[in-house]
């Protein structure tokens, strides 16, 4: 009897399942996978499309004319936002899950989301009047004489961008960190204070370690966004600065679509191994669970 | 027992440095976006802030005479409800199923995840290849098609987060009461839920409408308003750009921050609930 109840219930899941699959496979894996063929294609000059021969000349394009230093600086640039920002969730997230009362956590939890569902475009648009000659920030160092003319590396620097994508993202590091908090037991940090530790003896000796995996996680979410993002290094970025994604859609433009799929291709496969690996070793799956379970 | 009870106030100075801390990351995150916005009172061409005496709407009205910005509107929402509409009830389903099988649980996260997290442009693009493909011309259906496999992924953790709350004790109840599991679920489920449906609703139609990568690949002649709104910004801004920008937070701002006030005052209830029923026994 029971094993006929759970295929009933194995059955259900799979109908209830099926829309979302069509949706992730169809939108999201086909088109990926057909994007990584296409990527060993040539261009067609005749029908200014790609034609079927195969080549490998979009991948070795890749390495020519700087391409592979904009992966690099992209990837460099991700990996400083997201450093910077795990260095400020993990104060955050501990005054969220560990120094507030109820009532507080939610509303920091609260604050530290809105954003993230708000535009994007507008939040980095808005730091150009922030960091510009004319912006608050030259404008209060003038006023208190610490520099005489406008501090021009502020804007369309790479300076602007991290600070643009680390307000962007800060979600991203704080919210998994909040989420390994809930998972500790507080009978682990109730004994730790009767053997007579510290805050900060506590702190590096036991919540650290038990948070950490939180920690790795949001770091990778942010790096792994921060790769793929465009708006900041556009609005924020100095003259020539480029990105991987500001890199494909140049290409685009120019119709080499076989370099653009190469670059996509290889991004993608990258970040979606970076993902499998974080999961293996992070188990991310438990963030979704129940905590009893 | 919560951490915070147990810690209490024994921080021997951690609490003022993390709560600096706190404070910069809420400053970096809100504050531009406050000044962009008194920055949008100022009636002159000039940039900057002026004396609250001096605020003024006047770019805001200027705003309602761009055309083209309506149909941009217009296109954006559109497509953002179309998104919101499909996003949810797949969200939720998935979500069902997701919870009826322990089966496949790793892959499941790790294709959310990876959807999450694959870049905009990439997304777009492969898009935009496979229906150039099919001889689908680009339109708002093609703009809706990318915007729900980017919002999926939240919808379907929303209402994770809504089943995880529904006691399994309560759809047991209703079961030995002889409901089938369909009744259970519209009588006793869904109602438990609704508050997530509507945050799931929202945060797809948010999402869809400040999303800019993929629908650049994806959008027919109409722009969407993250598309016209990043080429007036990079068109030698007139003030009217941060008129709009200002309208566009104000409004998602207020959208996401009712969504949590209802949660909230959803969860005090539910605490108060329980308060009672604890009193009683």
């Amino acid at each position: 009897m029971p094993d006929k109840v759970a295929g009933r219930r194995r059955r259900a899941a799979f109908f209830l399942a099926l829309p979302s699959f069509v949706v992730f496979i169809g939108l999201g894996f086909v088109p990926l996978a057909l994007v990584a063929i296409w990527s060993l294609w040539s261009f067609d000059p005749d029908t200014y499309w790609i034609k079927p021969v195969w080549s490998l000349a979009s991948y070795a394009a890749l390495l020519k004319s700087g391409r592979a230093t904009v992966l690099l600086q992209t990837a460099g640039l991700a990996a400083l936002t997201a450093t910077v920002s795990t260095l400020l969730a993990v104060p955050a997230a501990t005054v969220v899950a560990l120094l507030s009362g109820p009532r507080r956590a939610t509303l920091l939890v609260a604050l530290f989301t809105i954003p993230f569902f708000t535009s994007g475009l507008v939040r980095a648009f808005a730091w150009r009047l922030v960091l510009g000659r004319e912006g608050i920030i030259n404008n209060l160092l003038i006023g208190i004489g610490v520099v005489h003319a406008p501090v021009e590396w502020l804007l369309f620097s790479d300076f602007a961008v991290v600070v643009g994508m680390v307000a962007a993202h800060l979600p991203l590091a704080i919210i998994p960190i909040v989420l390994a908090f809930a998972r500790i037991e507080s009978s682990v940090i109730r004994a730790s204070q009767d053997l007579g530790a510290g805050f900060w003896t506590m702190f590096s000796g036991i919540v650290l370690p038990l948070i950490m995996p939180g920690v790795l996680a949001g770091f990778l979410f942010v790096f792994v966004v921060a790769i793929g993002t465009s708006m900041e290094i556009q609005l924020l970025g100095g003259a020539g600065a480029s990105s991987i994604a500001i890199m494909i859609n140049d290409v685009m433009r120019v119709v080499n679509f076989p370099l653009a799929f190469a670059i996509a291709t290889v991004v993608a496969i990258l970040l979606i191994v970076v993902i499998i690996v974080a999961d293996r070793a992070l188990e991310l799956s438990r963030f979704f669970e129940d905590r009893s379970a | 027992m919560t951490l915070y009870s147990i810690v209490g106030n024994r921080t021997k100075g951690g609490r003022p440095l993390f709560s600096i801390i706190t404070v910069l990351c809420l400053m970096i995150m809100y504050a531009p976006a406050l000044y962009l916005l008194l920055a949008s009172l100022n009636p002159d061409e000039q940039l900057g802030l002026v004396a609250p005496t001096r605020y003024s709407l006047t770019w805001y009205v200027t705003l309602l005479d761009d055309h083209r910005l309506f149909r941009a509107l217009e296109e954006s929402t559109i497509v953002a409800l179309a998104t919101a509409a499909l996003a949810t009830p797949i969200g939720l389903a998935a979500a069902l199923g997701y919870r009826a099988t322990t089966r496949m649980r790793s892959i499941f996260v790790v294709v959310i995840l990876s959807t999450m997290l694959v870049p905009g442009t990439i997304e777009g693009l492969g898009l935009s290849t496979i229906l150039r493909l099919l001889r689908v011309s680009p339109s708002w259906v093609t703009v809706t098609l990318g915007h729900l496999l980017w919002t999926l992924p939240f919808a379907i953790i929303v209402s994770l987060i809504g089943l995880s709350a529904v006691k399994p004790s309560t759809i047991a109840a209703a079961r030995d009461l002889g409901a089938g599991p369909m009744r259970a679920f519209v009588d006793v489920t869904l109602p438990l839920i609704r508050g997530n449906l509507v945050s799931s609703f929202v945060f797809a139609f948010l999402l869809s409408l400040n999303e800019y990568a993929r629908a650049y690949y994806l959008v027919g002649r109409q722009n969407t308003v993250p598309l016209y709104m990043f080429g007036a910004m990079n068109s030698g801004a007139s003030p009217t750009i941060y008129a709009f920008s200002g309208a566009v937070l104000v409004v998602s701002f207020a959208a996401v921050a009712l969504i949590f006030v209802g949660a909230a005052r959803r969860q005090s209830l539910s605490r108060v609930i329980a308060r009672l029923r604890a009193r009683s026994t």
